[in-house]
């Protein structure tokens, strides 16, 4: 049966390193991030919110616990799959602090690679593209090079490659860290749309309080719990 | 399907073509080395066709004028007449010089021949001025690398030769270019010493009896013989070793040539190996540069094949873009070079695939780096 649940976290542990070295980072962390959502996670630096990113993204592989992406468990104790690459590619959207947009591939290349590598016909990966690049008042920018744009158009670019896999969750990592005040309220309304209108689950790490009023729920890591805040 | 590896190198097409030319630089030299040495075995060949002999009949234990002095008597051409099986057969002389022109030595070897004997050494389709030799003294016929004209006068031993004849293509082993004498002149050349000498030895009691050696006799053998048997035939009468034309050209490439093929052979295989080393380092380099893409497109979820993929076929192409940069590069200063260069299809062709494979290998470092690359690294700056 389908549920409204994007991602189901139960009881998640992930430490780093033994003896003197260990370090605990997320301990006991349950939580459930519904689709149409868009969560900010927030933290000091070094508190784990990339980890938790990465463990939420398959990247990571955590200590125990269970993950459910959608209504598939992912995680429990191990990776369910050997194909954790396909689950990101298949299931989920990276945003990140820069745009990380390929240089050596035009902005409509850099769209279509992932869909296309997952098996989507050319021209129906361009059809996408053509709309999230009209979405996203970029149209005219297909054929140009990541070099050409500027660092906002890249981001709304970044976005929109997000957004070709049609995913269920998308993990943004500090999206407006480059951006300044108007861009980054810009980036952040858009990413609150997206969510509400692709019904897509959105987790922003962000250090930047002023983001925070557009966001659904505030995650915070506490002492090594994950906590939330209205 | 979008082509990684096509798009990347158009993003940076100027410096992946200067690379290419760079290795092509060197690869071009590997095809020049392996020149040489065809250029040795052509050249080296060249008297033994224009010869055009079946026997050579030599000092007995000698390899041959090639390979080891030898010195025979020319009347034993006279005994090899008188065999049923030899149809033709002419006293030979060969001898290092050098001719002064100016103020240089110009090494050369110098083939004497009866000029009025059924065998001759100047191939006609080679003389490319003047005529062969008509009188039985003071004229020489040169090749063209010499650098003689027709008319010049050339001072060997005690007399002045001019050059009646002037030839293309005609080099031996070495690249020396060849000259041909009278055999008298070539006699008197190689076995007569100087006025001083000859005082000398007379004081000592030597008398000069070597006006009438030669360094070995060719001769054909009629058809209805098997070269072999009459070679076997030879040697147990005549007490001389004898050789086929198949053995003198396996003389020429196994004991003239083959230590010169094992060098540049080595210098290939070193040249080859250090192609391969930057081939790879300039792939390590450029997967390096792209640590951060490949990072993203793990992160993002495309699979290892699609990124190995793409550094395997830029590794390929920059391979191949090398190798014809190498080619042009060969064929535009194969004929500076003072040897005979002889560029060969099949040569190439053999390189284009040790360059395929070494391609190949050459991935690998860049395709490991790749693999060990961390999706992670690419988040927080």
């Amino acid at each position: 049966m389908s549920t409204n649940q994007a991602i189901k976290v139960e009881n998640l542990n992930k430490s780093f390193g033994r003896g003197d070295t260990f370090v605990d980072v997320i301990h006991d962390a349950s939580f459930t991030i519904n689709k149409g959502e868009l969560v900010a996670l927030i933290a000091p630096s070094g508190a784990g919110k990339t980890t938790l990113l990465m463990m939420l993204g398959c990247v990571n592989e955590p200590n125990s616990g269970t993950i459910y992406l959608g209504d598939e468990k992912v995680y429990e104790n191990r990776w369910l799959t050997k194909e954790t690459r396909k689950i990101r590619r298949e299931k989920i959207g990276f945003i990140f602090q820069a745009h990380y947009l390929i240089p050596f591939l035009n902005i409509m290349d850099n769209l279509t690679l992932l869909p296309q590598t997952n098996g989507v016909d050319t021209k129906e990966s361009q059809a996408k593209a053509r709309e999230l690049l009209h979405y996203f008042d970029i149209a005219d920018k297909e054929s140009v090079m990541p070099s050409q744009l500027s660092g906002g158009q890249n981001q709304r670019v970044a976005i929109a490659r997000a957004l070709m896999n049609n995913p269920e969750i998308i993990l943004a990592d500090e999206p407006t860290a480059a951006l300044d005040m108007s861009r980054s309220t810009a980036v952040v309304k858009m990413l609150k749309k997206i969510a509400v209108e692709q019904d897509v689950a959105i987790v922003m790490v962000t250090h930047d309080d002023r983001m925070l009023e557009y966001c659904d729920r505030i995650m915070k890591i506490e002492d090594k719990k994950v906590v939330f805040e209205k | 399907m979008i082509h990684l590896a096509k798009e990347d190198i158009r993003h940076t097409l100027g410096k992946f073509t200067v690379t290419a030319m760079g290795v092509g630089m060197l690869l071009g030299i590997v095809l020049i080395m392996i020149g040489v040495y065809r250029g040795m075995i052509a050249d080296a060949e060249v008297l033994l066709k224009d010869l055009d002999v079946d026997l050579w009949i030599v000092q007995e234990g000698t390899l041959g004028p090639f390979a080891e002095a030898s010195r025979i008597h020319e009347d034993l051409k006279y005994t090899l007449k008188g065999y049923d099986a030899i149809e033709k057969c002419e006293a030979i002389t060969f001898q290092n010089i050098q001719m002064p022109k100016a103020e240089k030595q110009i090494s050369a070897l110098a083939i004497g021949y009866d000029i009025y004997g059924a065998i001759n050494p100047i191939n006609p389709h080679r003389l490319i001025a003047g005529r062969v030799l008509k009188s039985e003294h003071y004229e020489i016929v040169v090749s063209d690398k010499t650098l003689f004209k027709l008319g010049d006068k050339i001072k060997l031993g005690r007399n002045f030769y001019t050059v009646v004849g002037v030839t293309h293509g005609t080099v031996n082993s070495g690249g020396d270019p060849l000259v041909y004498l009278s055999l008298k002149d070539a006699q008197e050349l190689q076995f007569t010493y100087s006025n001083k000498r000859v005082q000398t030895d007379r004081a000592r009691g030597i008398i000069n009896r070597d006006g009438h050696l030669v360094n070995a006799i060719v001769a054909t053998v009629k058809p209805t013989y098997t070269l072999n048997s009459v070679a076997g035939e030879l040697e147990k009468w005549l007490h001389k070793s004898v050789y086929t034309r198949a053995k003198q050209k396996e003389v020429l490439t196994k004991f003239v040539v083959e230590k010169a093929s094992k060098q540049i052979g080595l210098f290939t295989v070193i040249l080859v190996g250090v192609s391969t080393i930057i081939i790879a380092l300039i792939i390590y380099t450029m997967t390096l540069e792209k640590m951060k893409e490949i990072s993203i497109m793990k992160l993002i979820g495309l699979p290892n094949f699609t990124i190995v993929k793409m550094i395997v076929e830029e590794t390929l192409l920059l391979g191949v873009m090398a190798f014809v940069f190498g080619n042009i590069f060969s064929h535009l200063i194969y004929d500076k070079f003072p040897k005979h260069v002889q560029l060969e299809a099949s040569d190439a062709l053999m390189l284009f695939i040790i360059v395929v494979i070494a391609s190949i290998f050459a991935s690998f470092i860049g395709v490991k780096k790749v693999i060990s690359a961390d999706p992670t690294a690419a988040i927080g700056g």
